[in-house]
């Protein structure tokens, strides 16, 4: 009890005190909100689209197969264990935000190291079976080696993003929300009134 | 406590609050900016029809679009050429005798010569003005986005009634965004009532259909068989219909028609109440293997494209043929030549018994008008007729579905085997018929070996009808177009800007 009695103000001072401090914290919390940080915590592809920049990726992974299977951080982050992967979401998302804050964003958004090896490590997550023979590895020593080293998109150039990732290699998109999201129906309200009066009675 | 401290402790407290306040404020400014980063040229309204505002938000699908306009790809059947179908057979005349096909047909061209092309087909006529012309409003349907606006304007009973040069000057856009698209989502949607309606009267609700059903459903708005309903409730109009009560099975909705006593007209030589096909497109494509599949119209006719880093659907709608590495070869894997003849072989060979039905049916058509002349009565003609409408009505269906012969061979093909038996059925009752009737030997066959003979045989003024339509091109259309003009300059386009 030393330490807090040492921290905390006399006490005709601490009403001053806590004013102010709730001040900084209302602060904090309000730029948090703004800043929409509990999306972070999730694994929805939209908290990536929180910045634009990252809109040429997310609608390129809309565009392609991988959009039914695998969200951006069933790529982009280690699965191995839980605490590695919230570890690495924090390392990455800090260095995104500094360099997005600072503006230093590239034209073009290449993957670093890190980033690299995570993604080799899931498409080899879900795709092992696909690249490497399980009879094959008790006779040829290298087997997984030659099958596993080599980075997947050295040839599968295209997986999933397409080639050409500026920030201005895509127009204007109404993607970034799910379809069914926005409209229920095939047929349009005016159709639907215009029709309605003709319809048989059961 | 020294002073000092204090000090310090004020300065740490004054760069926090200030680097949470720089945060804040960048977190909002950039938040602010991605407001207008990937965001659209203009708003789009519900009924925007013209193609070109539409193609300010969504340049590249406009621009693949626009390529419709292409005329270089001829395939064996048919491809994005104009090309005269009465020229390459002029047996089609006689088949059609007495009909607006006999004047003019020829293969169709892209989705944006749609308003150009139904403007210059002899078919059409040439009107001098509202309520003149050979054809109803209905023909103006399916050919662009600005129909799906009038009807909403105007009421869709009321869009049917009248004359097609009626409301020419309503429509010019050819067939474009609006006519799939909902303009607010980018969603498919159906804008045409007589898909709508047909489902319904087949028991279904159109918007249980899947976004891959979509993918083909927009295109069963206008790529099906369908007839003018001239009973209508209501009346005065010449409604669109599908004729998908019992099914869509070409027994089905011959049954439909029969049932109905429904006939779009009267041949000219054999006195037939006869059924056009009109182009069944999507029945006979969810007869075959493809759809079985799942595969949709767009998966093949309008292929992923990438341009810069952009996935996109290519918009130049087509022939798969003209691009089978986009279409065929995502899913095959064998040389684009071998899938191309893979094609042509199936064509080909239905092709060769089409056209032997063609000349079972030129004949019986040929006999049918001796029989007349002869003193036929019409309760001796009424089976034969009988025959020749329902094997016409199904040689037509196999060959009006433009890619019916690649779509669904099999389904085809039967097609085509029952009607070749109707069609003899016909022919030995005529020949019963004419021995009755005293006449021996073979009734003489005209000579209809080039479009000019076979359309003088059936008794057209090809000339009149020509000069007509010079006429009509060259005072109404401008007028028209001068009329469209005005009335879309006083609609605005709302400019989304960063002000």
């Amino acid at each position: 009890m030393g330490f807090l009695r040492k921290i905390l103000p006399p006490k005709e001072w601490q009403p001053v005190v806590a004013v102010l401090m709730g001040a900084i914290v209302a602060l904090g919390l309000y730029t948090a909100k703004v800043a929409n940080v509990t999306s972070y915590l999730s694994d929805d592809p939209r908290t990536c689209i929180n910045c634009h920049v990252m809109t040429t990726e997310y609608i390129t992974w809309q565009h392609s197969s991988h959009r039914g299977v695998a969200t951006c951080n069933d790529c982009h982050v280690p699965h191995d264990n839980v605490f590695k992967k919230y570890a690495f979401k924090a390392k990455d998302g800090l260095y995104h935000a500094t360099i997005y804050t600072l503006r230093a964003e590239p034209q073009a958004i290449i993957m670093h190291e890190a980033g690299q090896e995570a993604v080799q490590n899931n498409c080899i997550r879900c795709h092992k079976e696909q690249v490497t023979d399980a009879k094959s590895v008790s006779w040829v020593d290298s087997h997984l080696s030659d099958r596993l080293d080599r980075t997947c998109w050295e040839c599968h150039r295209e997986t999933p993003h397409g080639r050409v990732k500026s920030l201005t290699a895509v127009g204007y998109h109404v993607e970034p929300l799910p379809i069914k999201e926005q409209q229920e129906l095939f047929v349009p309200e005016w159709l639907e009134k215009a029709t309605e009066s003709k319809k048989p009675t059961p | 406590m020294s002073q000092k401290k204090n000090w310090l402790l004020f300065a740490a407290t004054v760069v926090v609050v200030l680097l949470l306040s720089l945060l804040l404020n960048n977190i909002i400014n950039r938040k602010a900016e991605s407001q207008f980063a990937y965001q659209p040229q203009v708003n789009i309204d519900e009924h925007e029809s013209r193609n070109e505002v539409w193609g300010e938000n969504f340049p590249r699908q406009y621009q693949s679009f626009m390529r419709t306009r292409d005329t270089s790809f001829v395939s064996y059947l048919n491809g994005s050429a104009m090309r005269d179908a009465l020229e390459e057979d002029p047996n089609l005349i006689v088949l059609w005798a007495g009909y607006g096909f006999s004047k003019d047909y020829n293969q169709p061209r892209g989705h944006a010569y749609a308003v150009t092309d139904i403007y210059n087909t002899l078919r059409t006529g040439g009107p001098t003005g509202p309520g003149t012309g050979p054809m109803p409003s209905t023909c103006w349907t399916c050919k662009s986005p600005d129909v799906p606006r009038l009807m909403n304007e105007i009421g869709i009973q009321e869009f049917y009634t009248g004359k097609w040069a009626d409301i020419g000057a309503e429509i010019t856009n050819p067939i474009g965004c609006a006519d799939c698209h909902n303009p607010k989502t980018m969603s498919l949607q159906i804008s045409r009532p007589a898909l709508k309606e047909a489902f319904e009267a087949m028991g279904k609700d159109i918007n249980d259909a899947t976004h891959q059903e979509m993918r083909t459903l927009v295109c069963a708005q206008c790529h099906v068989e369908y007839y003018f309903n001239k009973k209508a409730p209501g009346g005065g109009s010449q409604y669109l219909t599908f004729p998908w009560k019992n099914g869509t099975r070409v027994e089905d909705m011959e049954a439909y028609y029969d049932s109905m006593n429904f006939s779009d007209w009267t041949h000219a030589i054999s006195k037939t109440p006869m059924l056009k096909a009109q182009h069944p497109g999507y029945e006979l494509f969810m007869t075959g293997v493809h759809a079985a599949r799942g595969v949709s119209c767009a998966d093949c006719h309008m292929p992923y494209k990438a341009e810069g880093g952009q996935k996109f659907t290519d918009h130049q709608i087509r022939s798969p043929l003209a691009n089978v590495a986009n279409s065929c070869q995502v899913c095959h894997r064998q040389e684009k030549d071998d899938l191309i003849e893979d094609v042509y072989q199936r064509q080909r060979r239905i092709k060769s018994t089409q056209n032997e039905l063609e000349q079972l049916l030129v004949r019986a058509h040929v006999e049918a008008g001796k029989a007349w002349e002869l003193g036929a009565t019409e309760e001796q003609m009424k089976p034969i007729l009988q025959d020749i409408r329902h094997a016409q009505w199904r040689w037509d269906y196999s060959v009006a579905s433009h890619g019916g012969s690649f779509h669904s061979p099999v389904e085809v093909s039967r097609i085509v085997s029952t009607a070749t038996r109707i069609a003899q059925e016909a022919r030995i009752k005529l020949a019963r018929l004419l021995s009755k009737l005293g006449h021996k030997g073979e009734v003489p066959f005209p000579d209809i070996s080039t479009k000019e003979k076979a359309q003088k045989y059936v008794g057209l003024d090809m000339q009149k009808l020509e000069k007509e339509k010079e006429v009509f091109k060259e005072n109404i259309i401008p007028k028209w177009l001068e009329e469209a003009k005005k009335r879309e300059s006083q609609r605005d386009v709302e400019k989304v800007s960063m002000k």
